[in-house]
């Protein structure tokens, strides 16, 4: 073969062409291995994670979720003065007490008798706005004639409806 | 919602059709005891697995001159979100204010058990709570510095971390100005608000919006043209906090005060 031929180089070409197609290979497996499978469905992240967020379990469902089995209590509280303040506020989130799914309890629910509870939103503070109902508790109990123990508030107001 | 029908073949998000059909059938038997004991949502649009992201835009408002530091929103969002033991998505900060001199500033345990009163030994003028959380921001930097896109924006407005491929490198805790995100103790991630998504998209408020007792806290959605929330955002002298820093916050706020950062 003439020396001068062009096929000369194509061994050349060759090798640079195996060159390229292996790491061409090497990125492709290693995009597969190291890109998640819903990598930008939707912009640059991970797709899948957006269901994921929402697939999350719901634990709070509201004053709704109780009246089903409390519907004594449910009446009572959405007639009086605290129809504004959830049940799971005072209690707890309502998928600690019964199972979703099957509809049955599986935990007691908290029952804070405590005077606590109460000062959580009803204790005097400088920050709290002026025009919410809010008591010296000590004094409001000892002025109308209570006994200040650590469930006197029960003695006078009923939680789910204090008037 | 009759403007909202029309495209109703875009795609649903996040689950694809076969995905969706596939487990709502397995599922069925299960939901329809939910279906029972969870009331349905009542958030206009919305209609169970139908959520379509297109046509949400959320937004947050909080009425700092209605909240009463109670903090049950603090625990709320501790037991829907799993929250870990001393960390917080979010959290109510009290201010003192003098006529003269330093404010009073405190959050014990972020508000989870309420607030004592204290004695500052100032002659406080003003008085407010403020609650915080994830400002949502439109343009946010904790997006931005993500070295590996783990940090992202829904497209109803929602700023999530993907768990999964979070490297836990913590940029994205220091780029926020708001304090809202910290690394998760458990899963060595970082962890943030995510406006309830779980719960927004299937019709329901946050838990913080739900359990407020005195309407401090409020969810509003843009794309909703009869929301009370943007009614306000249109009508009232609305705030957010550090404009200056031009993220576009969308958790506006009435009756800020310039003490707040
Ligand atoms: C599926 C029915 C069901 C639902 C839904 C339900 N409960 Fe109950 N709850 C029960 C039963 C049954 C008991 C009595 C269990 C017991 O005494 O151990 C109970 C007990 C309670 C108690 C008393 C616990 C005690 O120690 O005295 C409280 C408080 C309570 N529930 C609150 C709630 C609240 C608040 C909700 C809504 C968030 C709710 N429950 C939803 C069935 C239900
Ligand atoms: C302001 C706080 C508060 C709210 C709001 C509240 N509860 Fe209660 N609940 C209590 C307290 C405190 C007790 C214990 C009362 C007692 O022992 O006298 C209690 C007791 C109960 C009990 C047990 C009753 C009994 O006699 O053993 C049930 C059931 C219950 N609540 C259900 C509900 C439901 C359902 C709602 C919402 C419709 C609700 N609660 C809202 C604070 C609250
Ligand atoms: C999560 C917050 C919260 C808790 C806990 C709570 N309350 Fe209330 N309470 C409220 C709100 C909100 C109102 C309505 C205030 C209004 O109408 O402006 C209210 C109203 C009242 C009123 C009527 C005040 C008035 O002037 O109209 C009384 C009395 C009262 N609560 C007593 C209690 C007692 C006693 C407890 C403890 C069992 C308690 N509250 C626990 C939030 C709470
Ligand atoms: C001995 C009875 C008694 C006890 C105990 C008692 N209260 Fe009262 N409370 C009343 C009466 C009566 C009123 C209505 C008249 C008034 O405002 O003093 C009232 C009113 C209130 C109000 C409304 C005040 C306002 O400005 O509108 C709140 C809040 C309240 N109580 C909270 C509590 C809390 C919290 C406790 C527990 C630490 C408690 N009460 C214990 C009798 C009592």
């Amino acid at each position: 073969m003439n020396p001068e031929s062009p096929l000369i180089h194509a061994k050349h070409v060759f090798r640079a062409a195996i060159l390229l197609l292996a790491v061409l290979i090497a990125m492709l497996l290693g995009r597969s291995l190291f890109v998640p499978e819903t990598w930008g469905e939707f912009g640059p992240y991970r797709g899948a994670a957006v269901a994921e967020h929402r697939d999350k379990p719901i634990r709070h469902g509201g004053n709704d979720s109780c009246a089903m089995c409390h519907d004594a209590e449910y009446a009572e509280h959405a007639g009086g003065e605290h129809a504004s303040v959830q049940c799971e506020s005072c209690h707890g989130p309502v998928a600690f007490h019964v199972d979703l799914e099957e509809g049955e309890v599986v935990a007691e629910m908290p029952v804070h008798r405590s005077r606590e509870l109460c000062e959580l939103c009803h204790l005097r503070l400088e920050a709290r706005p002026a025009d919410f109902p809010q008591v010296d508790v000590r004094e409001h109990v000892l002025s109308n004639g209570g006994e200040f123990t650590p469930d006197a508030c029960f003695e006078c107001h009923d939680p789910h409806s204090p008037i | 919602m009759a403007r909202h029908d029309k495209d109703s073949a875009r795609p649903l998000i996040p689950i694809s059709r076969r995905e969706f059909l596939n487990r709502s059938s397995s599922a069925l038997a299960g939901s329809m005891v939910i279906a029972l004991i969870l009331p349905e949502g009542s958030s206009a649009g919305i209609a169970g697995a139908d959520y379509d992201w297109d046509r949400h835009r959320w937004v947050y408002l909080i009425d700092t001159t209605k909240c009463i530091g109670c903090g049950s929103c603090v625990r709320a969002c501790r037991a829907e979100n799993s929250v870990p033991e001393d960390m917080y998505r979010t959290w109510v900060e009290r201010y003192e204010i003098p006529a003269e001199g330093e404010a009073f500033i405190d959050s014990p345990d972020g508000a989870e058990h309420g607030f004592d009163p204290v004695a500052t030994g100032l002659s406080v003028r003003k008085g407010f709570f403020v609650p915080k959380l994830c400002n949502h921001c439109d343009a946010t930097p904790c997006i931005q510095v993500c070295p590996v896109g783990a940090s992202f924006a829904t497209r109803d407005g929602v700023v999530l971390v993907d768990p999964e491929h979070c490297i836990g490198c913590g940029y994205c805790v220091q780029a926020c100005p708001y304090g809202s995100r910290f690394i998760n103790p458990t899963t060595h991630t970082a962890d943030k608000c995510t406006l309830c998504y779980h719960r927004i998209t299937t019709g329901r408020k946050t838990a913080c919006v739900e359990i407020c007792p005195v309407g401090a806290r409020r969810l509003g959605d843009r794309k909703n043209p009869d929301d009370e929330v943007i009614e306000i955002l249109a009508t009232q002298r609305v705030e957010v906090l550090q404009p200056e820093l031009l993220t576009r916050p969308q958790a506006f706020y009435l009756g800020l005060d310039m003490e707040v950062r």
